[in-house]
């Protein structure tokens, strides 16, 4: 039994009929082929899938799509250096330079957790990075060049604010 | 409906949840999903075939104060929880539950209700809830009532709450100004469930304990008030020896098991250290005017 939902992505409105048991993840990536979000553990362990909605970092493998109707959702493909184009973020530039990512698997979910850490939190530090990264996992990195590219980035974000 | 449509409903209000779990009794209610949603994708599980979710009810999401009443909407997520100003001031050690727990995308949906429902032996929020002799309550279509936490949980994944009836929030006084709260916690690595928790709530003369409140988590099949510990505690002076016969009391308290996480021997001394720890920082900080003591 399908339904049909409203859901607001990235800005944009999308109607779209899906499965009533939907995951919001499917739905990203099998209906809108907004493929910048990623499955990996499927159990809210690994990260490599978090958007964030309402401003905060989700796991969207855990959301049911039917839940999120009226809610502000954003996925990678909406992360960009200002809204009028596509370039680069910050946050993403960082990673390119840092070698914050190897395989990239889980670079867009690591850069969601960051960019809504961010937005509450413009200064962490390295303690308090690494505890809002808790909940993502990099197989190849070891974590350090992550570290550094969200330092790098948010000095850079607190230098041109 | 057909038994094999699925259903998924997501009510506005309280009345219209509970009249849609009276007309499909077969229907799961769902908060957070972060545990629902994990077990559904096992092996040979699957979703229910209803879901009625309660994250758009309002009332259900909300934390109020009303006098030294404490009210916590079973489905406000743990990261609203936290950061509510009353509770992040007067409740440290249900703060430092919550802030361990999980991930923080999972705090940010997971909900304190679902914590409590999903009846882990292993929730993390249930010690400091038990020390601070928290109330659920509950409620069906006809009618609501409160369950002292202490008798919520049965054993593991098992609780007193209905067939018919949806947990609606979490309940306890404040503690007064002058208590003092704990939390120890160990899991193998940082996202990983516990291995051994406690909590503790203290109310001092001087050195003398005036009241008392421990509880365990992980270490038993159902998280748990250890009184032994709190009668033999009452009363006393918080010295070396009255420690140590609290800690012997602890180990003798709970019953862990071994898993892939921890053996029981190492569940057992985890426990009892962290209730001598807990102790010491309380007999420390009672002290005025000895530094360091």
């Amino acid at each position: 039994m399908k339904r049909t939902i409203k859901l607001r992505i990235n800005g944009s409105e999308h109607e779209l009929a899906v499965p009533a048991n939907a995951l919001l993840l499917d739905v990203l990536r099998n209906d809108l082929h907004l493929v910048g979000t990623k499955r990996g553990c499927d159990m809210g362990t690994c990260g490599c899938c978090n958007i964030i909605i309402d401003g905060r970092a989700v796991n969207s493998c855990l959301v049911l799509a039917f839940d999120v109707e009226g809610r502000d959702i954003q996925t990678i493909e909406g992360v960009t250096a200002s809204a009028d184009d596509d370039s680069i973020h910050p946050l993403q530039e960082a990673w390119a330079e840092c070698g914050g990512s190897q395989c990239g698997f889980c670079a867009a979910g690591f850069i969601m957790t960051v960019h809504a850490l961010l937005e509450n939190e413009p200064q962490p530090n390295r303690a308090g990075i690494a505890e809002a990264l808790g909940g993502n996992v990099c197989r190849c990195t070891g974590y350090k060049k992550i570290l550094d590219a969200v330092e790098l980035a948010a000095g850079r974000m607190a230098a041109t604010t | 409906m057909s038994a094999t449509q699925s259903e998924y409903l997501r009510p506005k209000d309280l009345r219209a949840a509970l009249e849609h779990k009276a007309a499909t009794p077969d229907a799961r209610f769902i908060a957070g999903g972060t545990d629902l949603l994990v077990h559904a994708r096992r092996p040979g599980a699957t979703l229910p075939q209803s879901l009625i979710s309660l994250r758009a009810v309002a009332e259900l999401n909300e934390v109020t104060v009303v006098g030294a009443t404490l009210r916590i909407g079973a489905a406000a997520p743990l990261t609203e929880v936290a950061r509510h100003p009353v509770i992040a001031e007067r409740l440290p050690a249900l703060v430092a539950s919550i802030d361990v727990l999980g991930s923080r995308q999972i705090r940010n949906v997971a909900t304190l209700g679902g914590n409590l429902c999903n009846a882990s032996p292993a929730a993390d929020t249930a010690p400091p809830l038990l020390v601070h002799d928290a109330r659920v309550e509950l409620q069906h279509v006809g009618g609501r009532r409160e369950v002292p936490l202490v008798e919520f949980f049965r054993g593991p994944g098992e609780t007193a709450i209905e067939a018919n009836e949806v947990m609606t929030a979490v309940l306890l006084e404040l503690p007064p100004p002058n208590a003092e709260a704990a939390f120890e916690r160990k899991g193998r690595v940082r996202m990983d469930l516990a291995i051994a928790i406690v909590a503790g709530l203290f109310e001092l003369d001087g050195s003398v304990v005036r009241r008392a409140r421990v509880a365990a988590g992980a270490v038993a099949p159902l998280p748990l008030r250890l009184t032994e510990v709190e009668e033999r505690l009452t009363g006393s002076e918080l010295d070396d020896d009255v420690i140590a016969e609290a800690r012997r009391l602890t180990t003798e308290a709970i019953s862990p098991i071994s898993d892939l996480r921890s053996s029981a021997d190492y569940r057992r001394h985890l426990t009892g250290v962290f209730v001598e720890r807990m102790l010491h920082g309380v007999a420390g900080s009672s002290v005025t005017g000895r530094p360091g003591a």
